[in-house]
C-alpha cells in the first residue's frame, strides 16, 4: 500500500523526512550501517556519538554486561576522537547523508562548562554539515560533567546559557532518566530548541562469586527493551510540562514501541540499543510506523503526537 | 566486503567434548569469509537475551557455503545456540572484523592456540597452506579429545591437500598430561623456539596465554598476530564496547580494528 500520510516532523527546527532518528553512542556515526541499509535516503535523522573538543579514552574493559530480562549495561564513558578528528574522519560521510535528505544531529560532550563551550564553538566552526546539536548533560558513565552537570535544573540551565549563543542552529538537550519535568522546563526558558530523553538507568550488575563489579566500573547505564516503560512515562511527563518537541528514547525495538512514544507526545523517536543486535530495526520501524500512521486515518504523523487519552 | 546481515541454515550441531560444541552451517557469505575474521549469531528463541554471539570459524568454504564454528557453552546465548538442530535458521552479522595477514617476512611460521582459541589457528594454518608458508604447530588442550585430534589432523592433513610441505611439526599440549606433553603452551614453544628459526607467530586462546606467548615472540624479535576477544554490543563498529587497550595510549576496538592485532601494539 503506498502511504499518503505525511512523515515529515520538525524537531525544534531539525527537518526530518519521518520520525526515526538513532540514539547518540548506539548507531556509530552511520556508516557502520551502509551494509544494512541506505542510511541517507531511510531515516529521518542521526545522531553521532558524543564528541569532546579534545579526544577522550573512555573507560578501561569490560564496558559491556549482558543483563538477564532484555538490557543490556555499559561504562563506554564517551571514547571519541574530539571534534576536529570527528570532522575529518566522517565530515564527508555526514554531509552525504544530508544530501540526500537525512538530518545529521552531532553530539557535544564535556566535563565541565568550558569544555562544553570549547566542543560548540569547534562544532559550530568545522562542522557544516551538522542540522543541529544535541547536549549531552546526561553520561553516567565520565567522572565529572555529563549527568552531574545536567543533574538539577539550575546546572542544565547553566550548561544551556553557556551554549545558546554559540549556535544559531537548532539545539536539542539530551536529559537523564529523572525529574524530566522540571528540568526540561528549566532548558526551555533558557532556550533549548527540542529535548531528547531518556538517556541510560544507572544500574548494577554484581558478579556474585568475584564479588565484583561485571563491569569494569561499580555502576553503569542500563538500556534496551526492558527500560522502554519507564522511557514512554518520562516522555508523557516532560511532554505535559514543556512546549518544546521531544525526542522519545529508551528501548525502542520496533514499530509499535516507537508509536508508543509519539502517542506519549515524542515529535521523534530514537533506536538505541537495538540497533546494535539488530541492525535493520530502524530501517523497519520507519516502515512499520508508516503503515501504522496510514491505518489510524491521519493525513500528517504529527496528529498523532501527545494523542495518548489519560 | 562490510558486515551485512545474512541468513544461515544449520547442517549439523554436536557435542565433541565436555561442553565444546561443533556446528557446521550453510550462508551465502561463506565466500567473503577470510581466515581470522568472525560472525556474529543471533540465537533465536528467548527475548530476554538480545545480543549476538560474536564466533570465529575453522574453515569458510566459499564452493559450497559451509561454514565450521566450534564453540564453548558458557552461558546462555552458547547454551541455546547448542540446543539448534539441522535444518534450523537464524541470521548472522558478517564478515566481522580484520582477519590474519600473511607475514610480511619469508620463513617459516609458529601458530600457538590454546582451548576454544583452535578454530581461528586451523583458519590461519589454511590460509599459510594456501600461500605455500611452511608451519609448526602447538596446540595447548585442557584434556586430549576427539575434536582437537581432529583439528590437528586437519592442520596436518592441510599441507597435503594444498601440495605443499606446510605443516612439520605439530605438538600437542594437555594440562592433565592425557595426551602429548603435560604443561603449557609457552613451555613447547620455547623447544620448537629453540630448534628452529621462525618469521612469524600466530596466536589465539585465553588472554593470559597469549600475553605469555606474545612476550617470547616480542623477547625474540619475532613478529606476532594475535586474535583478541572483549564483549562486543554490536561486532561492526557502533558502540565502542569492545575495546583493547593499546601500547601507545588509548583503545582500539577488537571488533572493527581487530581482533586480530599486532602483539606489540597491545597493553597486555
Ligand atoms: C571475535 C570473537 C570470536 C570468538 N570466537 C569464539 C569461538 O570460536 N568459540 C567460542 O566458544 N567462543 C568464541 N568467542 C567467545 C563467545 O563469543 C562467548 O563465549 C559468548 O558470546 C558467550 O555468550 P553466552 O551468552 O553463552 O554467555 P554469557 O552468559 O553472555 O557470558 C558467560 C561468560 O562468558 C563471558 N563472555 C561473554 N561474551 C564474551 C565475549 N564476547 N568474549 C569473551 N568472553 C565473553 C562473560 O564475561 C561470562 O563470564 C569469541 C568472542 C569474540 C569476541
Ligand atoms: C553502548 C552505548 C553507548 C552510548 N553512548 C551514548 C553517548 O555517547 N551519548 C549519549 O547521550 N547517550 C549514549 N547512550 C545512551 C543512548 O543514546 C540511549 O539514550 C539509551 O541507550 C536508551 O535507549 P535504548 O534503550 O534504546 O538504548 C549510549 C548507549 C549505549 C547502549
Ligand atoms: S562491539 Fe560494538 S564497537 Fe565493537
Amino acid at each position: 500500500m503506498v502511504s499518503t500520510v505525511n512523515m515529515a516532523v520538525n524537531l525544534g527546527g531539525i527537518q526530518m523526512r519521518n520520525p526515526i532518528n538513532t540514539a547518540s553512542g548506539t548507531f556509530g556515526n552511520g556508516m557502520q550501517f551502509e551494509g544494512f541499509y541506505d542510511v541517507g535516503t531511510t531515516l529521518g535523522a542521526i545522531t553521532c556519538k558524543g564528541v569532546a573538543a579534545e579526544p577522550w579514552d573512555g573507560n578501561p574493559a569490560p564496558r559491556l554486561a549482558e543483563l538477564n530480562g532484555a538490557a543490556i549495561m555499559n561504562s563506554v564513558g564517551l571514547q571519541n576522537p574530539g571534534v576536529r578528528e570527528f570532522v575529518e574522519r566522517y565530515g564527508d560521510y555526514l554531509q552525504g547523508l544530508r544530501d540526500r535528505g537525512c538530518a545529521v544531529i552531532c553530539q557535544v560532550a564535556g566535563h565541565s562548562l568550558r569544555e562544553y563551550e570549547r566542543a560548540m564553538d569547534l562544532f559550530e566552526e568545522l562542522a557544516p554539515f551538522a542540522s543541529g546539536f544535541e547536549i549531552n548533560i546526561s553520561c553516567p558513565n565520565i567522572a565529572a560533567g555529563g549527568a552531574a552537570m545536567g543533574a538539577t535544573p539550575a546546572g542544565a540551565a547553566e550548561v544551556m546559557r553557556a551554549i545558546r549563543p554559540r549556535t544559531g542552529r537548532p539545539v536539542v538537550v539530551k536529559m537523564a532518566p529523572h525529574d524530566v519535568a522540571e528540568i526540561g522546563r528549566a532548558l526551555e526558558a533558557e532556550g533549548a530548541d527540542a529535548l531528547s530523553l531518556i538517556n541510560t538507568i544507572p544500574g548494577m550488575a554484581i558478579d556474585i562469586n568475584t564479588r565484583r563489579s561485571r563491569l569494569a566500573r561499580p555502576t553503569a547505564g542500563v538500556s534496551g527493551p526492558a527500560i522502554h516503560a519507564i522511557a514512554v512515562r518520562m516522555v508523557w511527563e516532560c511532554a505535559q510540562a514543556v512546549s518544546i518537541p521531544l525526542c522519545g528514547i529508551g528501548g525502542v525495538a520496533n514499530w509499535e514501541d516507537a508509536a508508543e512514544m509519539i502517542l506519549a507526545g515524542a515529535t521523534a523517536v530514537s533506536v538505541g540499543t537495538a540497533n546494535l543486535y539488530d541492525p535493520t530495526c530502524a530501517a523497519r520501524v520507519v516502515e512499520g510506523l508508516t503503515a501504522w500512521a496510514t491505518q489510524q486515518g491521519v493525513s500528517e504523523i504529527g496528529e498523532l503526537v501527545g494523542a495518548f487519552e489519560a | 566486503m562490510s558486515a551485512t546481515l545474512h541468513d544461515f541454515e544449520v547442517l549439523a550441531c554436536k557435542l565433541v567434548a565436555e561442553d565444546i560444541w561443533h556446528m557446521s552451517i550453510h550462508t551465502e557469505v561463506a565466500a567473503a569469509l577470510q581466515p581470522g575474521q568472525f560472525v556474529n549469531i543471533h540465537v533465536p528463541g528467548d527475548g530476554a537475551h538480545i545480543l549476538r554471539v560474536p564466533l570465529s570459524f575453522s574453515n569458510a568454504n566459499g564452493r559450497n557455503g559451509i561454514v565450521d564454528l566450534y564453540f564453548a557453552t558458557v552461558g546462555e546465548g552458547t547454551r541455546r545456540l547448542a540446543a539448534m538442530a539441522p535444518g534450523d535458521r537464524s541470521t548472522l552479522v558478517g564478515p566481522c572484523g580484520n582477519g590474519w595477514k600473511l607475514p610480511t617476512e619469508g620463513g617459516r611460521a609458529l601458530l600457538v592456540a590454546g582451548g576454544i582459541g583452535l578454530p581461528p589457528i586451523v583458519a590461519a594454518a589454511r590460509m599459510l597452506a594456501t600461500a605455500g608458508i611452511g608451519f609448526d604447530a602447538v596446540v595447548g588442550a585442557h584434556t586430549a579429545t576427539k575434536h582437537v585430534e581432529d583439528l590437528i589432523d586437519c592442520l596436518r592433513t592441510l599441507s597435503k591437500d594444498e601440495g605443499c610441505d606446510c605443516a612439520r611439526k605439530v605438538v600437542l599440549t594437555t594440562d592433565d598430561g592425557t595426551r602429548g606433553i603435560a604443561g603449557f603452551t609457552t613451555q613447547a614453544m620455547e623447544v620448537l623456539l629453540a630448534e628452529n628459526a621462525y618469521a612469524c607467530v600466530y596466536t589465539c586462546g585465553r588472554h593470559a596465554m597469549m600475553a605469555g606467548v606474545a612476550n617470547i615472540a616480542k623477547g625474540r624479535g619475532i613478529a606476532c598476530q594475535v586474535s583478541m576477544e572483549a564483549m562486543m554490543g554490536c561486532g561492526f563498529g557502533a558502540c565502542s564496547c569492545c575495546n583493547v587497550a593499546l601500547v601507545s595510549g588509548g583503545y582500539a576496538l577488537c571488533c572493527s580494528d581487530g581482533p586480530v592485532f599486532d602483539a606489540e601494539e597491545v597493553a597486555w
